[in-house]
């Protein structure tokens, strides 16, 4: 198993440095130069030039290049053209937030999706499999931009019941803006803090976890149905077990694992998605970073983000692998 | 249980839904309108355009004159008492000094181009400042007056660049900085003790980054905040019908064009430039697809900015839709048809594409081949700026004194954006800058836009409205520079 980690570790390099040099060239290759977008309309093209001297854009691609690659060699990802800040500081002052908004999308889609998969799957053709399946279709069929703008209409605009965006109230957070915001709150006993974290995080988590709650209820649905006519199934009805032990102790279990495969491939997809929804509910996160730095062609931003995004990708596959052995004690790694 | 966050509780505090906000504590790092607004309340600025007055004031300069020998020489002085933020020090020249040169020498800013006239910057004693520009600069205070952050030298010299804007961001201005949450939001705190300041002014200031519409008219709705910036035209109806909040319309100083390079046929071409002017209605593009949110421009610029003249614009810059006169005017142009392009951003400026989409038909009816591209944002402008766009819609901002932007689109070398090259121009806009008398100045200015009329590197469109959308608990006038600033906002 160690032996096996190791050899993961070990293979996600190349993947990283690959990945690297096709954003960079990538970016570079875009039309739009970061010196004309970040300074302003007045400038000259002798200030522009100047900027560009400043910030290596003059240099050929492959000095360029090889000069983000030493400097990330020491751990540096090198200083936002637009930021005037070090990325990788800047990267870890937004990570939380979205960390934070895809552990609360991630939440709602489990905490729905799983229970309504198992109640659908477990009765097929039923009132209750067809009210699921409603669901499952409306969140694989949503657009999370779309979702938002409806919710932060009518929950805000109509209802007046939840802010319309943002992260947290100035005079409440206390400094913990830049952090994990809630968690940390309420780590600490703070649930007036954590409230306040809880109010804004909630429609930006629906708008972000209804696509991954729909496509959860439906992979469990039918995994539910496969798995309740597996022998093993039968044999324990046989023994007398009630259906519910059944249902809750011998299916789901064995049902789970292509459902945390899905989830896991999902994770990554709501790192993605979150660009969208943090841009809609003016969420402070990585996502809104990356599409200002797009914005602005602030190339070390950019590929900075992107690297970030590859290694949690990397990482949340990682731990899904773990888990398969966890949840299935049959299988095992390299053998 | 539930309930938004209102951010306004007390009449104290007033929160404002921005689109753009500062993206980093160094003052200079910046280069938007609202950086300004916001590093000027706090550090201080030279001084401000009042719109009202069509006039500069001194902010911490009381006055400044020209050397009548030498255009060259400007002096400033300055007020003398003011007090910094937090320890009292007063300020002084050296300040002044300071923060040109860090203008242009510090490795992160992204302002050089508002000191780029100055030659020198002289202490002469601790309220006198000599300024030296490299060539005669009427329009000098357009570059530098509310551009030109004031950061202190001492605590520069003391803490480093970095801990000074960071740990000790203390100045001469009416606000103090309270928090910066960069991609969320900055706090301001009033002075209570600057002579700028009234009670009746928000004691707190919370600038909030929402770049959506919806959110900002949302939020106003809703109480969350009390200013919400841009609203667009389609969104107007709903801030109109609520009755907590009001619609505030300011008339912009960004001049709204559309420009033809010569650098490429067929717009080499004089009378087919011109024929472009007399083919676009622009008062029906104003009417149905800018809802009546826009003025029309006769000339460069309009109303309240510098150098505008009604008589002179009335009678030499009114250029009325003729559609006859355009067909005239491509057919004596021996344009042979081809298609040409216009180039226009989409969501850059308020309903962008819908009004170069209405200028295409109007454009065919007179014989011009035009076709729509749409080109995202970040290309088309490196374009422009490289000149390697023939035919664009454009927005230029921050006109309040139009010397710089007029230089900058229509004289030889001033960039490579639109490439003409003509003599009347160049001697037009030569002329208004060595121009000091602010009479004869405007006059001169003047000849300027007779002359880029005549040779027609642009048609002038309009300049939209901004229209805020304001809490009736507040009395606030909207800016046409886009700068809020607290003491220009009382809280009812």
């Amino acid at each position: 198993m160690l032996r096996y980690l190791l050899g993961r570790i070990i293979a996600t390099i190349p993947v990283v440095v690959l990945i690297s040099l096709l954003v960079f060239l990538l970016i570079h290759a875009a039309p739009g130069d970061p010196a004309d977008l970040l300074l302003s309309e007045e400038a000259s093209p002798a200030d522009i030039a100047d900027a560009r001297r400043r910030w290596g854009l003059d240099q050929p691609i492959y000095i360029q290049y090889l000069h983000f690659l030493t400097n990330i060699a020491a751990g540096d990802l090198g200083m936002s053209f637009r930021y005037a800040d070090p990325v990788i500081g800047l990267i870890g002052q937004r990570l939380p937030a979205t960390i934070e908004l895809a552990i609360a999308s991630l939440l709602i889609a489990i905490i729905i999706g799983v229970p309504l998969g198992v109640w659908a799957g477990a009765k097929p053709n039923s009132w209750a499999d067809n009210l699921g399946s409603v669901f499952g279709f409306f969140g694989i069929s949503m657009p999370s931009f779309w979702l938002g703008i409806m919710l932060i209409l009518i929950i805000s605009g109509y209802f007046n019941w939840l802010p319309s965006s943002g992260r947290s109230t100035y005079g409440v957070a206390q400094g913990l803006e830049t952090g994990f915001y809630i968690s940390h709150s309420l780590l600490s006993g703070n649930i007036k803090v954590a409230w306040d974290g809880i109010k804004y995080i909630i429609m930006p988590a629906i708008a972000l976890g209804t696509g991954m709650m729909g496509l959860v209820m439906r992979v469990t649905r039918s995994s539910v149905l496969e798995i309740m006519s597996e022998d093993y199934v039968r044999t324990a009805r046989a023994k007398g077990l009630d259906e519910s032990t059944v249902l809750w102790r011998h299916v789901l279990r064995n049902a789970l694992v292509p459902v945390i495969t899905v989830v896991g491939l999902e994770l990554g997809t709501l790192l993605s998605g979150s660009i969208i929804v943090e841009t809609v509910f003016a969420w402070p996160g990585s996502g809104s970073l990356l599409i200002s730095a797009i914005q602005s062609r602030d190339y070390p931003l950019i590929t900075g983000t992107v690297l970030t995004y590859t290694i949690a990708f990397v990482a949340i596959n990682f731990v899904i692998d773990i888990l398969y052995a966890l949840i299935d004690p049959r299988i095992r790694f390299g053998k | 249980m539930l309930g938004p966050a209102r951010n306004a509780e007390a009449g104290g505090q007033v929160a404002i839904g921005v689109t753009e906000t500062i993206a980093s504590y160094n003052p200079y790092a910046d280069s938007i309108s609202m950086g300004y607004a916001i590093w000027c309340q706090v550090y201080g600025c030279i001084g401000v355009y009042d719109h009202n007055k069509g006039d500069y004031v001194g902010m911490l300069a009381e006055r400044w004159e020209v050397d009548k020998a030498d255009n060259n020489i400007w002096t400033f002085h300055l007020k003398r008492g003011v007090k910094r933020q937090n320890d009292g020090k007063e300020f002084t020249a050296e300040d002044l000094v300071h923060s040109i040169n860090r203008i242009n020498n510090d490795p992160q800013s992204k302002q050089k181009q508002n000191v780029s006239p100055i030659k020198d910057v002289i202490a002469l004693d601790n309220y006198t400042v000599k300024i030296v520009t490299k060539q005669p600069t009427a329009s000098l205070l357009e570059f530098i007056f509310d551009r030109v952050i004031i950061s202190a030298k001492d605590l520069y010299d003391k803490h480093g660049a970095r801990d000074a804007d960071r740990k000790y961001p203390w100045g001469w201005g009416p606000y103090k900085l309270k928090d910066l949450v960069i991609g969320q939001r900055i706090v301001l705190e009033k002075d209570t003790s600057h002579p700028n300041v009234r009670p009746e002014n928000p004691d707190t200031l919370i600038y909030t980054i929402m770049r959506e519409p919806e959110q900002r008219v949302t939020a106003l709705l809703n109480n969350e905040i009390q200013i919400a910036q841009f609203i667009p035209p389609h969104l107007a109806e709903r801030v109109k019908a609520a009755s907590n909040v009001e619609l505030q319309p300011a008339s912009s100083v960004e001049i709204m064009f559309l420009a033809m390079s010569p650098k490429f046929k067929p717009w080499d071409n004089v009378k087919l430039r011109q024929a472009v002017c007399y083919a676009i209605d622009r008062d029906l593009i104003v009417k149905n697809v800018l809802k009546s949110q826009a003025d029309r421009l006769d000339g460069p610029i309009g109303p309240g900015q510098y150098g505008y003249d009604p008589e002179y614009t009335k009678k030499n810059l009114i250029i009325a839709y003729d559609p006859a006169k355009a067909r005239e005017l491509v057919k004596a142009s021996g344009y042979n048809n081809e298609p040409v392009f216009l180039d226009t951003p989409v969501g850059r400026y308020i309903n962008d594409k819908e009004v170069t989409e209405a200028m295409v038909p109007m454009l065919n009816a007179v014989g011009i081949n035009a076709k729509l591209r749409t080109p995202e944002w970040a290309t088309l402008w490196s374009d422009v700026q490289r000149g390697r766009t023939p035919f664009y819609y454009m927005g230029r901002g921050s006109v309040v004194d139009p010397s710089v932007a007029l230089s900058q689109y229509f004289e030889t070398g001033g960039s490579p954006r639109i490439g003409i090259s003509d003599p009347q121009i160049d001697k037009a806009l030569a002329a208004e800058r060595v121009t000091f008398d602010p009479v004869e100045r405007k006059k001169a200015l003047n000849v300027a836009f007779k002359a880029i009329e005549d040779a027609a590197p642009g048609c002038f469109m309009w300049r939209h409205h901004m229209l805020y959308g304001e809490s009736k608990g507040i009395a606030h006038k909207p800016n046409p520079a886009g700068r809020i600033f607290g003491t220009e906002i009382t809280v009812k």
